[in-house]
């Protein structure tokens, strides 16, 4: 192949924000714009003070102009992380989180900081959950099988950052079958 | 590590000699041990080649003797501590001892102990393996040194071929997240 070595074991984190970044997220507008069409689809009309769902890169354009306000996700709250850190201590298993929230959060608290409450909160929430996460995923390394692999509710990003290990070391396990 | 035949890794992991005690004579054919003798006589023992013992010990002209690499004082060390054996250094050049290891396997009538062998200290072994190259990967470029004590360094030194791969797959993985990471923090400065 004629990819770097380090683009063939898995896409990059850029690569997934971009991917992320078509999902719809809702806003206020400060501006009115009619129904606007898109590769992707239709989005709008916006009309002030109505709330609107449109891509967050959308979103994230609009803001930076300063023309709109990013509403932030249900999940996006100083108590909702609360009670999942709390969730994802006690239990074993992965608690269940929308697939892309680590990009997600990351382009909305980038981009619109000032439209979330408490958003160094926030950041240092998510990082407790990241390294809650991590521990579980290292935990699974240790009864690591050369066919399957069970962790689920696991997110994009974390798929994406043991992908390229956890598949090398499964075909070292499958090699060494008898 | 595969058995395709076009892959650097087995023809390394097979570059090793391993000794075979005859169970017959063979006239004529001294020469293949170096030695000055004329006949390989009964229960002589040679170092051969990889690719000869297949031949000689499916024909059964020959017993394999185990390697010294997975010799019993191997196997009680790795029943021990896993993490505390040098794979590296139990094989030569290269240092992989899993290939070399799965090639002996082959050879064996029972491969079901070998590959439980060789299956629990690669389990074993594996979270030290990415624990460090996470360790490593948010070092980042300047620490270098690591500070977690010698039994690590020593750990790091006697890592076999395929764990090395695993190791430099796993620190470009949390690079890659790190750097993305900060990226955003950077962005906010």
């Amino acid at each position: 192949m004629s990819l770097p070595p380090a683009l063939r074991a898995s896409v990059t984190p850029p690569e997934l924000e971009l991917i992320a970044c078509q999902e719809l997220v809702e806003i206020i507008p400060l501006i009115a714009m009619e129904k606007t069409a898109f590769i992707s689809g239709a989005y709008g009309p916006l009309r002030p003070p109505h709330k609107a769902r449109i891509p967050i890169w959308m979103a994230v354009n609009l803001k930076q102009k300063k023309k709109c306000h990013i509403l932030a996700p249900e999940w996006l709250t100083v108590e909702y992380l609360q009670d999942k850190i709390l969730q994802e201590t006690t239990q074993d298993e992965f608690t269940k989180l929308p697939f892309r929230f680590a990009e997600i959060s990351r382009v909305l608290l980038d981009a619109a900081s000032d439209d979330l409450q408490n958003p160094d909160k926030l950041r240092s929430l998510l990082k407790d959950l990241r390294e809650a996460r991590q521990a579980k995923a290292r935990a699974g390394l240790q009864s690591l099988e050369h066919s399957t692999l069970g962790l689920s509710n696991l997110s994009a990003m974390e798929i994406n950052e043991i992908r390229p290990f956890f598949i090398e070391a499964m075909a070292v396990l499958g090699q060494l079958r008898p | 590590m595969n058995d395709d035949y076009f892959s650097i890794d087995a023809i390394l992991a097979e570059n090793q000699k391993v000794g075979c005690r005859f169970k017959i004579d063979i006239p004529d054919m001294g020469h293949l041990g170096g030695g000055g003798e004329r006949d390989i006589a009964w229960s002589n023992t040679l170092q051969l080649p990889i690719w000869l013992v297949y031949t000689v010990v499916l024909s059964d002209w020959a017993d394999m003797i185990m390697p010294p690499a997975f010799g019993n004082k191997v196997r009680n060390a790795l029943k021990a501590e896993p993490c505390s054996v040098r794979l590296a250094s139990l094989v030569g050049a290269g240092g992989l001892w899993y290939g070399f290891g799965k090639t002996i396997m082959e050879l064996l009538v029972d491969k079901k102990e070998m590959s439980e062998l060789l299956t629990n200290t690669f389990r074993k072994r594996l979270v030290e393996v990415i624990d460090q190259a996470q360790h490593f990967a948010a070092l980042g470029p300047a620490g270098g040194t690591g500070g977690s004590g010698d039994s690590a360094q020593s750990f790091r030194e006697g890592l076999d071929g395929t764990e090395r791969e695993l190791f430099a797959l796993a620190q470009e993985g949390s690079k890659r997240m790190k750097r993305w990471y900060e990226e955003g923090e950077k962005a906010r400065r």
